[in-house]
């Protein structure tokens, strides 16, 4: 009997209410998605190649699924509030029926673990379908090639998503037990208690908004300007007054939105001034949740954001070299005249590359002359560290760069007329780059053995070699000739090879990579391929932006859950002012307005400051610890970041409709006052 | 004879609720008339339908058969704006728990059905003003409910129901949530508004010290006219009508039996 109850009452709750079990299927799609990440292709693969930073990864993934576990809390929280506000006339019949707590509160629990299992059979084949395109789409885009792809179903992150989730919803569902145990049968059959309409004082909300006023572009301030220190006490300060701004912010908007009505309600018509203060009452009775919301979208957006710019340094390196063969020139030669071999080689160059000469090291009597290039960085802030280090002691030979160059799809460099480039692996860290660009753009010269040589305003850094973990600090781009006068070592470095675009179009570049290698071990030669340079840095890439996208999507959710949640649980109570407003002559229609206002309000006031410190967090963001590598398009990163953006406001659109919709069905069902 | 026009007319009013089996019938088509600035009290046992009748009335429920017309309109084939100018307009309606709006001011509760069609509260300052003087609550214009009495609250209620001039003010218990005293001072202002501005009033009350301050009384039982008490208001006191309002309601009591 009771089992039929529990199955009835389960299914009741489900079909009434799309919002609540929706939570739930995201909660669990959010779990398994996090936790078969080790199952992703692109993960599998790297282990092979990179175990130690993906066995560490894997160490890491148990804590951001606690982390998750904690915010998804939230979400099923006010989620099972909201359906239970929704029954509270039906728990106390149940209670005035003589039924037991104990078997009240075995009945919530029955049917949410009745729900649990309902969307669990729903959740899981979605998140699986949804994991399964991610690995395809995250394999496809770091060119992993999906012909390998197999369907994979990890159990063990189905036996935690299940543990998490029932952990969560049992433990939400005990939180609200605790407070209907507390509640008093009578209690019940009320509509539930409405906040008070405080009379908040004007002075006191004034001085609160201001403070936030002030704090928080302070925050703004710090995080734009000084946060790139990255000095510990700025970055405490910096987060302090901005969480404090925040809150203090919306502690003040409510009185702030009363004076307002004030002003505006002797010419208010229709339900204007209803609508204010409805807002204006959520703000007042809820500004911690929404300052608390507005900094969880804020977080999303700076995520989401990272993780974008992630992946956009990875798309950065474009491919030039795929091994690098080192040995004698006849024996690199043999290798690549073997039928499986050249079948697969697109080309194949000698790279001229070099130690300088001995008499030209830094501080011997022929080390090159660097004054103009000292000058132009003594005039840049913070180029000490460099000024104090520029030396050149590696040259590369013209013929040998410009061929990287014509395989990297780009246009050979021309060093006619005496001229020379610079080169730095390193371009790409940081100020380095940026401070030498800067310098070079002085149109320096460089002296060598008493001869000025003009060099390219321009900095080089594509990769030289297949084994993008070497580094270059400093090196000049020379005419070979130049090249033969100033090399230490005649012969060429090793042999750089290119596999044929066919074949990476057919397999994908990390399989053809893959197999081009397995040949070049069954001959034993001595090569470095582009995977053990790629593995750690896609690793890193991966990783880095996977976490940071799913939690950004993670907070965004939660963020929207907590606003929409509380808003429907606000209006539910306030179910008969919408009733008495009906029998005052308004319509359905003109009270479907007023609630999509309110929402639209509502959501507003927690986007604008998110959007507002999301945008300055960003841009602190970018100008310190995740700065933008030399090479990286500005245009094409503005343009990503709007795309992202209009997703964000199409996503945060939709979910805006879907309150909406959830509140207006509640008002068509409204009776007029006076007959409940 | 009374000269007075009709302002309200029902005609064979019946109300069923429920289905097959389970029909109760809370209406047996009743039928009677409201003058213009009549104050009618409608009184009756628990279950006599009274609420129903005055539900319909409002427009909060729709009758199953029978007419309900206001002014020569029949008020049942209203619909969408029709309907709501009906509610906001040509009646005001008070409820026994007073139905303010919790998170607006007195005055912005007074001006909603005013909003609700298009006047500003601007626009209707005097009128606020002078229903407010009316019913004592000037200095209350500006305060939530929450920082009123009941009386207070009843009275803002009240204010609110007349704002608009509506033809008639149908009131469901309106002391039924007050102490004796702040009932007193309402019915009092009731009267007071039905003697001054002829305003017509149509109140379901149970309790006769309340239906003692109107001009004629209906006694509902089991969903049909029972009885109707006159008062002759320039010559019969309060306290004597309301002698004669409990007698009816004892012989109530003892059913059909003892009907006068």
């Amino acid at each position: 009997m009771l089992f039929k109850q529990i199955r009835r009452n389960a299914a009741k709750n489900r079909k009434g209410n799309g919002l609540f079990f929706g939570s739930l299927v995201i909660a669990i799609v959010a779990f398994y998605t996090l936790l078969s990440l080790g199952e992703q292709d692109v993960m599998q693969f790297l282990a092979t190649i990179e175990s130690d930073a993906v066995g560490k990864l894997m160490l890491l993934l148990p804590v951001v699924y606690a982390v998750s576990l904690f915010f998804v809390f939230f979400l099923v929280y006010f989620a099972c509030r909201y359906q239970i506000d929704s029954r509270r006339q039906e728990l106390g019949m149940y209670l005035m029926l003589g039924m037991k707590r104990s078997r009240l509160f075995g009945m919530l629990f029955g049917e949410t673990l009745w729900n649990s299992m309902i969307s669990l059979i729903v959740g899981l084949p979605v998140a699986l379908f949804l994991t399964e395109g991610i690995s395809l789409a995250t394999a496809k885009i770091v060119g992993l090639g999906i012909i390998g792809h197999r369907f994979s179903l990890s159990p063990t992150a189905v036996l935690w998503t299940v543990c998490g989730f029932v952990l969560v919803q049992l433990f939400s569902m005990l939180i609200i037990c605790v407070s209907l145990g507390r509640t008093e049968p009578a209690d019940f059959f009320r509509a539930g208690d409405t906040e008070k309409q405080t009379v908040s004082s004007g002075a006191g909300s004034m001085g609160f908004l201001c403070a936030g006023l002030v704090l928080l572009p302070l925050a703004y301030y710090l995080g734009i300007f000084w946060l790139r220190s990255m000095e510990l006490t700025v970055v405490l300060v910096t987060v302090f007054l901005g969480i404090s701004g925040t809150f203090l912010l919306y502690r003040g908007l409510g009185g702030f939105w009363g004076l307002r009505i004030r002003r505006k309600s002797p010419d208010a018509i229709g339900l204007q001034t209803f609508t204010a203060r409805q807002v204006q009452e959520n703000v007042l009775s809820q500004h911690k949740s929404l300052a608390v919301s507005s900094l969880l979208l804020m977080t999303a957006l700076a995520c989401i954001s990272f993780g974008i710019a992630m992946g956009m340094i990875r798309t950065v390196s474009s491919r030039s070299v795929d091994f690098s063969l080192f040995g004698e020139e006849a024996q690199i030669d043999a290798v690549l005249s073997q039928d499986k071999i050249r079948e697969m080689v697109g080309d194949s160059y000698p790279l001229y590359l070099s130690h300088v000469k001995d008499g030209y090291y830094r501080d011997q009597e022929n080390a090159f002359d660097t004054g103009e290039m000292v000058e132009a960085l003594t005039d840049i802030d913070g180029s000490n560290n460099i000024v104090e280090n520029l030396h050149f002691e590696y040259v590369i030979a013209q013929s040998s760069y410009n061929r990287i160059l014509e395989n990297a799809g780009k246009a050979p460099i021309d060093l006619s007329g005496g001229r020379v480039a610079m080169y730095s692996s390193l371009a790409k860290e940081g100020d380095f780059g940026t401070m030498i660009q800067e310098a070079l753009e002085q149109n320096i010269s460089i002296g060598i053995d008493g001869t000025d040589y003009p060099v390219l305003p321009t900095l080089y850094y594509d990769n030289i070699v297949a084994d993008r973990a070497i580094t270059l600090y400093l090196g000049l781009i020379v005419p070979d000739e130049l090249y033969s006068q100033l090399a230490g070592e005649q012969a060429a470095y090793c042999r750089n090879v290119r596999i044929r675009d066919e074949d990476v179009e057919k397999s994908g570049l990390m399989q053809a990579v893959r197999k081009m290698g397995a040949l070049l071990d069954d001959i034993g030669i001595e090569y470095d391929s582009y995977l053990g340079g790629i593995g750690r840095n896609l690793f890193y890439t991966v990783a880095a932006s996977y976490l940071t996208i799913y939690l950004g999507i993670l907070f965004w959710l939660i963020a929207n859950t907590v606003i929409g949640m509380k808003y429907l649980i606000g209006q539910r109570r306030t179910k008969h002012r919408y009733e008495t407003l009906a029998m005052l002559g308004a319509d359905l229609p003109s009270l479907c307005r007023s609630v999509g206002k309110q929402i639209n309000l509502y959501f507003s006031l927690v986007l604008v400051t998110a959007l507002l410190s999301g945008t300055a967090a960003i841009f602190s963001m970018f100008t310190s610890f995740a700065k933008l590598p030399m090479g990286v398009s500005v245009g094409k990163t503005i343009l990503l970041s709007i795309a992202a953006l209009i997703v964000f406001a199409g996503l945060e659109i939709l979910y805006i409709r879907i309150v909406t919709r959830t509140a207006c069905r509640e008002i068509n069902r409204l009776e007029p006052a006076g007959r409940r | 004879m009374d000269t007075r026009k009709d302002l309200l007319q029902v005609e064979s009013l019946t109300k069923t609720y429920g289905k097959g089996a389970n029909q109760t019938e809370a209406l047996k088509g009743i039928s009677f008339r409201v003058l213009e600035g009549e104050f009618l009290g409608i009184m009756g046992a628990s279950g006599s339908g009274k609420t129903t009748l005055l539900s319909c009335i409002a427009t909060m429920l729709k009758p199953t058969s029978g007419k309900i017309i206001l002014r020569g309109q029949d008020i049942s084939g209203f619909r969408g704006g029709k309907l709501a100018d009906y509610r906001g307009k040509e009646i005001g309606y008070l409820f026994q728990e007073f139905e303010l709006l919790d998170n607006l001011t007195a005055r912005e509760n007074i001006t909603l059905p005013l909003a609700l069609h298009g006047v500003t509260a601007r626009q209707a300052e005097q009128e606020i003003q002078a229903i407010a003087s009316l019913l004592d609550i000037v200095p209350v214009l500006d305060k939530f409910p929450s920082q009123m009495s009941g009386g207070q609250k009843q009275r803002v209620a009240a204010a609110r129901a007349l704002i608009s001039d509506p033809d008639i003010l149908l009131a469901d218990e309106p002391t039924g949530a007050l102490d004796s005293k702040n009932s007193k001072i309402l019915l009092d202002k009731l009267a007071t508004v039905n003697s001054t501005q002829n305003k017509t009033i149509m109140m379901v009350t149970h309790d006769a010290n309340a239906a003692s301050y109107c001009s004629r009384i209906l006694f509902i039982q089991d969903g049909q006219l029972f009885h109707e008490l006159r008062r002759n208001v320039e010559s019969e006191s309060t306290a004597d009508f309301y002698e004669r309002i409990v007698t009816v309601m004892a012989q109530l009591g003892g059913g059909s039996a003892n009907a006068l």
